[in-house]
């Protein structure tokens, strides 16, 4: 694990998961999965992977197959081997040659601003939810 | 010195020919410069690069450039498109759409192959595939 503070869920390529996932992290799959991802941090779509699903993520990479809309807070990457089938709506986008994507496409700086506001927003219901438990979370600001 | 005055006497006119230029593959070539600008349809059987202003409906049966600072507004028809500018209407690219950097697309793309830089902006519907159904 390269940071204490993020979590880092896989999913190998035998691994299939039916259902919603949320994490406070980052994600990488390889295998199946359907449903609905959310992460904080940044979503990898392995090359094998098969994901037909709503993909929410800071930094979205995808190499594999998705079939679902896309929503990245910082950038979407499609390799060259990548496939979106899906809406997208991200502030930045990448596609490598090879790379293949049908959807309707938002982007610029129109879309970092809404995502701006919505993630004005977030913090506060992730304070609450922090209150529950205790967490050893730290002020980001203030590390060196 | 020998040499630029030997590389100025093997090609005298590649580099005064302005505008349209017969190139070697035997296919003709519009270049519109910074302070060019067109307006209408073209249905040209070449390739066409604009770096000024144009507008309209083009049908180009070769590439189509979009330099950096060039603004579009037309219904683009090509084999390679490359966009470096702002272009506003419905692109069709026959083989590869490549938005560079500082390039700027508002409208619904139809694409064989698409390549986004980092920086580069679209806002449209993105359609990929062969074009067998039109």
């Amino acid at each position: 694990m390269a940071e204490s503070e993020t979590s880092m869920v896989m999913l190998g390529p035998n691994d299939r998961l039916i259902g919603e996932l949320h994490i406070e992290g980052n994600l990488r799959v390889s295998g199946t999965l359907e449903g609905q991802i959310e992460a904080t941090g940044d979503v990898e779509v392995a090359e094998a992977a098969k994901v037909k699903a709503s993909v929410t993520g800071r930094e979205v990479n995808v190499s594999g197959q998705v079939n679902g809309p896309v929503v990245a807070s910082k950038k979407l990457v499609i390799g060259r081997s990548g496939s979106v089938v899906g809406d997208v709506k991200v502030p930045r986008l990448v596609m490598q040659d090879g790379a293949s994507l049908s959807g309707n496409v938002q982007m610029g700086p129109k879309v970092a601003a809404e995502m701006a506001a919505s993630a004005e927003t977030a913090p506060e219901m992730a304070a609450v939810g922090a209150t529950d438990g205790q967490t050893d979370e730290k002020p980001k600001g203030k590390r060196r | 010195m020998d040499t630029q005055q030997a590389v100025a006497e093997t090609a005298p006119f590649e580099a005064t020919e302005d505008g349209v230029e017969a190139r070697r593959d035997g296919s003709n070539k519009i270049t519109l410069g910074p302070g060019d600008s067109l307006e209408g349809k073209l249905n040209y059987n070449g390739h066409v690069s604009v770096q000024g202003r144009a507008e309209g409906e083009f049908r180009i049966s070769g590439n189509f450039d979009v330099a950096n600072g060039a603004t579009v507004k037309a219904l683009i028809e090509g084999s390679n498109v490359s966009i470096k500018g702002d272009v506003e209407g419905m692109l069709t690219a026959r083989e590869k759409l490549t938005i560079g950097k500082s390039g700027k697309i508002n409208g619904d793309i139809t694409v064989k192959r698409l390549q986004i830089e980092d920086g580069a902006s679209l806002n449209g519907h993105v359609r990929m595939g062969s074009f067998e159904n039109g």
